[in-house]
């Protein structure tokens, strides 16, 4: 690769820049990148369990409002022990759950006092043979959680929810 | 056969002198020929900024799998190393090894919701890291199990003990993913890290 600089008198001369280690690098350095490089763009999810294993813990000394969502095939209900608030229930439509109404809800209860500073969720499924509930839809209603600063999921099985919607 | 002198006579049975007399060159005199080199230097240098970005040094924690579509989520940390349980479409597997099918799953009446088989080898590998983390096998391992003790958790370092990872496929059964999650309880695992797609 060559060059042209001008020096103070207006005459110019050509410098020759050696290029070839420069070329040596990047091929050295493009090959082991292109070796080592990851291309699942993965992430994670942290909870905690949560249920039926529990039992053998000391209940709490005070009693705290808790917040359920229960996941079922056709509807999820977010709903809240002892405080006055009634739960919100998001039906599917066309195969899909309303989540703009479950992030509502959570959105909502983020701004109630009792749970000021309060990271704790309560998750479960409901799923059966013929109408299973799908893991992506458990993944998705964490991930609203989390995003509305619930990060602290506890997963459990249905029973074991402290709030559980009643006919 | 006589005996040659001693020298270089590699290819040299080979009759190509006449393009060493230079093709293309008037009168036979040689010719430099200056290559362009700038397109493909752009080039290295693009791919080698690309690269660079999307590198990372946590290195590739999962393998790909058949019948293993993760689901996607907004989240932004990156994955741990930890034990890992893997869920297919078909098989609940342990650090690669088939634990059980799904089928024989979904079939058992257990109302204590627990998997014998991936209790079994989980309480093996927790005992096992519990035991490397008292000895100081792992400094930052260690370190990160006394801040935890202390209450200061580091997110993206979280104490190995109790840790397991779970990779499941989207469509899978909820009651599979509840009856994984109560048997890591069982044996003492109290964090799980769901493992998803960043969207």
């Amino acid at each position: 690769m060559g060059g042209s600089i001008e020096v103070g008198d207006k005459k110019s001369f050509n410098v020759e820049l050696n290029i070839v280690p420069f070329i040596d690098l990047m091929s050295c350095l493009t090959a082991f990148l292109l070796v080592t490089a990851v291309w699942s763009n993965i992430a994670q999810i942290t909870i905690q369990p949560k249920g039926k294993a529990r039992s053998n813990e000391p209940p709490p000394d005070v009693i705290k409002p808790v917040i359920s969502v229960l996941i079922q095939p056709d509807v999820i209900y977010v709903g809240v022990t002892s405080l006055a608030i009634d739960p919100v229930v998001s039906k599917k439509t066309n195969g899909e759950y309303d989540w703009a109404l479950v992030t509502n809800a959570l959105v909502a209860l983020r701004k109630e006092e009792a749970f000021d500073g309060r990271k704790d969720i309560e998750i479960a499924a409901e799923s059966t043979t013929q109408n299973p509930v799908k893991y992506k839809d458990i993944i998705r209603t964490m991930d609203i959680a989390s995003a509305n600063g619930f990060d602290g999921v506890g997963l459990s099985e249905p029973t074991s929810l402290s709030w559980r919607p009643t006919l | 056969m006589p005996v040659h002198k001693a020298g270089p006579r590699l290819y040299r049975s080979l009759p190509f002198k006449h393009l060493a007399k230079g093709v293309g060159s008037v009168g036979g005199r040689s010719s430099n020929v200056a290559m362009n080199l700038t397109p493909f230097v752009d080039m290295m240098t693009i791919l080698v900024t690309f690269l660079l970005m999307v590198f990372s040094t946590s290195g590739e924690l999962l393998k790909a799998q058949k019948g293993l579509e993760l689901p996607s989520a907004d989240r932004k940390e990156t994955l741990q190393i930890a034990p890992i349980i893997t869920v297919t479409k078909t098989d609940l597997s342990f650090q690669g090894n088939q634990v059980a099918s799904l089928d024989s799953l979904l079939k058992d009446e257990n109302p204590q919701m627990k998997i014998e088989a991936l209790y079994l080898r989980l309480d093996a590998v927790g005992k096992k890291i519990k035991e490397d983390i008292a000895v100081g096998k792992d400094k930052r391992a260690k370190k990160a199990c006394d801040d935890a003790k202390a209450g200061l958790i580091d997110p993206l370092n979280l104490c190995p003990d109790g840790l397991v990872i779970l990779q499941a496929d989207e469509d899978t059964d909820a009651r599979v993913i509840t009856m994984v999650v109560t048997t890591a309880k069982y044996a003492n695992f109290d964090n799980l890290l769901f493992a998803v797609k960043k969207k």
